[in-house]
C-alpha cells in the first residue's frame, strides 16, 4: 500500500465536470494544461474516467439536471478522492444565484475540499488549488492506511491471519 | 434482418468540454442514427434577465451564458438596449469593441483548432496551438484586466481605454502569432495523418447546409455565404479589411481551413483598428429607460448570435430572446453525423465547436 | 427590420408562400409573454447576402390553442418549437417536452407571473 501512496501523490489524475458552467472555468483548465502554466509537471493527466482518478474539478453551480450525474461521477470515484470546486459559481452559485434551474453551489451535494474562487478563476489560482488538493489527497491517504485496531486476541488459521474469526469472536461477546 | 446496436456517447466523456448526450444508432461501426440531448446546463438565464436584474446589470449577467463568446453576448445586449436608447456610440468605442470581439474570435478558433487537433489523437499539435493561444490572452489580460470573463462593454461605452503601450503589444503579438498562423496552416494542409483524419470526414453538403440552416464556420465551408458581419451595417467591418472566407468540400478539413482563414484575416482586422484608432470618449453618459421592441444580430465565433429585447419604459425589461449559434447549428450537426463512422465521432463533433453553455443558457 | 402580422390558421399558408431556402435564413422562433394568458409567437427570418434584412411573422395566441408545426418546410424549427413548449407549456404539434427541463416537469418558467 506504501507504493500506491507514494505515486498517488506524484501523479494524480482529474476528471473534469462540467455542472453547467459558463465555459469560462473549463477553458481555463485546459489552458492550465497547456504549455503556459503547464499543470502537467505536478503529474497531472486529464482523465475521461471516473473509476481511475483521484481529483474532481467540478465547475458550475449545479444545474437541475447534472445533479445525479454529479452524484454518480462522485460515488464511482475511489477512495481516497478530492474535490475542487472551481468558480466561483461552484462555490456559492454566484451570479446563477436564485435561478430557476440552479442549486446554489455543488456543496449541497457533495462534499468540497478546497473552493478556487474567481469568475472565471485564472490558471494560477487553478494550479493553486490544485496544489492544495494534493496535500489533502496525501493526508487522506494516509488516513486510509492507518491499521484498525482488532477487539480481543489475534487468531490465526495456518500462518494466515483469520478475519471471519475474529470478527465471530467480536459478534459473540457482543450478545 | 438488419440489426443495429445503440451506443451512447456522453454526458460525461474525454472528448468533451461540456455534457451533452448523444445516441448513435449503429449498424457496424456506421452510424445511421442520431439523438442528442442538450439540455444539462439549462439555468434559466433569460428569465432571470427579466425578473432579478435592471437593465443595467443585464449586460453582465448575459456575459455569464457563455465563457467562450461573453464579449459578443454583452455587446449584442448592450447594442439593443442602446438602440431602444436611441444612443449611437462614437468611432473609437466601436472600433474598441470591434477590436475585443475579434480577439475572442482569434482565441475561440484557436481552442477549437486544438480541440479537433485532440480528438482526432495529435496531442502534441493540441500543445502547440494551446501554447500559441496564450499570445492572444496575454493581450485580453493587458486590456480587460482578466482572460476570459472580461466586463469590457458597458452601456454607453468601454470600460477601459487603449494606451499606446498596449497597442505596441497588440501588434508585436499579432505579429508572432501571424507567422505561427503560416506554420499551423502548413501543418494543418500537409501533415498525412491529419488528413486522414479529416479529409472527406463528416461532410455537409451545400443543399443540406441551406436546408437545414446552417451557420457560422459551418455553412462557410460547405460554400454557403453567410456572414452577419456583411450582413448587418452596426460596425464598419469591410473598411477595415474583412473578407468573407468560404470553403467548398464541406468536411472537417474545409471546417478547420475556414478558421484558419479567419484567424489570419481577424489579426489583419486587429492590425488595422490599432493603426487607425480614432479620437474620442470612451464612455459616454446614456439616460433614459428602454421602451420598445429591438434586435441585433452579431457575427459570433460560431456564427448569428441573435437578440430580441423588448422593454416597457422602466427598469426591468419584459423579454430578453438568446438565440445562440449552437442552438440553430444543432439540426444540422445531427445529419452531418449519418453515414459516418463511429470512431470519427469525436472529431466531427469538435470539428463543430459546439458550445452548451450557449444552446442551453 | 419589417414585422408582418398573421394568425396561427394562415400561418403554415404565408410561411410557404414567403420561405424559400436559399434565400432566407430561418433563425427561431420567439415567445414573448403579454401577461393575461396572451402570448405573442414570433417566426423570424433573415436574407442572405443582404444588410439588415428580417422579416418578423408574428401571430397572436394564447396558452391552450395548439400551435402549428412549421417543421415540414423548415427542418430546423425543431430547436426553437421544442424551446416553446419548454418555457411556456404550450403545444406544438409534433414537439415533445423535455429539451431543456424534464420530460414530466410541471414548470412553465417565462409564462407570465400567475
Amino acid at each position: 500500500m506504501k507504493f500506491f501512496t507514494t505515486f498517488r501523490k506524484k501523479s494524480p489524475w482529474i476528471l473534469h465536470y462540467n455542472a453547467g458552467s459558463c465555459n469560462g472555468c473549463d477553458i481555463e483548465i485546459l489552458a492550465s494544461l497547456a504549455p503556459k502554466f503547464d499543470l502537467e509537471r505536478f503529474g497531472v493527466i486529464n482523465t475521461g474516467n471516473p473509476k481511475q482518478s483521484d481529483i474532481f474539478l467540478v465547475t458550475g453551480p449545479v444545474t437541475y439536471r447534472s445533479r445525479e450525474r454529479l452524484v454518480e461521477l462522485y460515488t464511482q470515484i475511489p477512495e481516497p478522492k478530492v474535490v475542487v470546486a472551481v468558480g466561483s459559481c461552484t462555490a456559492t452559485g454566484g451570479v446563477f444565484r436564485g435561478m430557476v434551474n440552479t442549486e446554489d453551489g455543488i456543496d449541497r451535494y457533495i462534499p468540497v475540499d478546497v473552493y478556487v474562487p474567481g469568475c472565471a478563476s485564472s490558471p494560477q489560482l487553478i494550479i493553486d488549488g490544485l496544489v492544495k488538493a494534493l496535500e489533502i489527497l496525501e493526508a487522506k491517504s494516509k488516513e486510509i492506511e492507518k491499521p484498525f485496531k482488532l477487539f480481543g486476541a489475534i487468531e490465526t488459521i495456518g500462518n494466515k491471519l483469520s478475519r471471519l474469526n475474529m470478527a465471530k469472536k467480536v459478534h459473540n461477546d457482543e450478545n | 434482418m438488419k440489426k443495429t446496436i445503440q451506443i451512447p456517447l456522453g454526458s460525461q466523456h474525454i472528448s468533451l468540454l461540456e455534457p451533452i448526450r448523444f445516441k448513435f444508432e449503429c449498424e457496424n461501426e456506421r452510424i445511421i442514427g442520431v439523438d442528442a440531448d442538450v439540455g444539462f446546463v439549462h439555468r434559466g438565464v433569460e428569465l432571470a434577465c427579466t425578473r432579478s436584474f435592471e437593465f443595467k446589470q443585464v449586460g453582465y449577467v448575459v456575459a455569464r451564458v457563455c465563457g467562450l463568446c461573453a464579449i459578443t453576448h454583452s455587446l449584442s445586449y448592450t447594442l439593443a438596449v442602446e438602440k431602444l436608447l436611441g444612443y449611437v456610440a462614437n468611432d473609437r468605442i466601436k472600433y474598441l469593441r470591434m477590436l475585443m470581439v475579434e480577439l475572442d474570435r482569434i482565441h475561440s478558433h484557436m481552442l477549437c483548432l486544438a480541440h479537433t487537433a485532440e480528438n482526432a489523437g495529435f496531442e502534441a499539435l493540441f500543445m502547440q496551438i494551446m501554447g500559441d493561444r496564450e499570445l492572444v490572452m496575454e493581450v485580453q489580460e493587458a486590456i480587460s484586466g482578466n482572460r476570459v470573463q472580461f466586463d469590457y462593454i458597458s452601456i454607453g461605452g468601454v470600460n477601459r481605454d487603449l494606451t499606446s503601450d498596449l497597442c505596441d503589444l497588440i501588434r508585436k503579438n499579432l505579429t508572432i502569432l501571424s507567422e505561427k498562423m503560416e506554420i499551423l496552416t502548413g501543418l494543418f494542409d500537409n501533415n498525412w495523418s491529419l488528413s486522414l483524419k479529416y479529409k472527406g470526414v463528416g461532410v455537409l453538403s451545400l443543399e443540406d447546409a441551406y436546408t437545414y440552416n446552417a451557420l457560422g464556420p459551418l455553412a462557410r465551408a460547405s460554400g454557403l455565404a453567410t456572414d452577419v458581419r456583411a450582413e448587418t451595417s452596426d460596425f464598419p467591418y469591410e473598411a477595415l479589411g474583412y473578407t468573407m472566407i468560404l470553403e467548398s468540400t464541406g468536411d472537417i478539413h474545409a471546417r478547420n481551413f475556414v478558421r484558419l482563414r479567419e484567424i489570419v484575416n481577424s489579426i489583419t482586422m486587429c492590425q488595422n483598428i490599432v493603426d487607425n484608432l480614432p479620437i474620442g470618449e470612451i464612455q459616454e453618459k446614456v439616460k433614459g429607460k428602454p421602451k420598445g421592441e429591438d434586435i441585433i444580430r452579431i457575427e459570433a465565433p460560431r456564427g448569428e448570435l441573435f437578440y430580441l429585447v423588448r422593454g416597457n419604459g422602466t427598469n426591468m425589461l419584459e423579454r430578453v430572446r438568446i438565440k445562440t449559434p449552437t442552438f440553430s447549428g444543432i439540426p444540422a450537426m445531427m445529419e452531418v453525423f449519418k453515414g459516418s463512422q463511429y470512431a470519427d465521432a469525436p472529431a466531427i463533433l469538435a470539428s463543430f465547436d459546439p458550445c452548451m453553455s450557449c444552446t442551453a443558457k | 427590420m419589417t414585422k408582418i402580422e398573421t394568425t396561427l390558421p394562415t400561418l403554415l399558408s404565408d410561411i410557404e408562400a414567403f420561405y424559400k431556402p436559399k434565400e432566407w435564413h430561418f433563425l427561431s422562433v420567439n415567445g414573448i409573454d403579454l401577461g393575461e394568458g396572451k402570448i405573442e409567437l414570433q417566426w423570424i427570418f433573415s436574407k442572405y447576402g443582404v444588410k439588415d434584412e428580417v422579416v418578423i411573422y408574428y401571430a397572436l395566441s394564447d396558452y391552450e390553442t395548439p400551435i402549428p408545426s412549421v417543421l415540414a418546410l423548415i427542418p430546423s424549427s425543431i430547436m426553437g418549437e421544442r424551446e416553446i413548449v419548454d418555457m411556456f407549456g404550450l403545444t406544438v404539434e409534433g414537439a415533445q417536452k423535455g429539451l431543456y427541463l424534464d420530460e414530466d416537469s410541471l414548470q412553465h418558467p417565462l409564462r407570465g407571473e400567475e
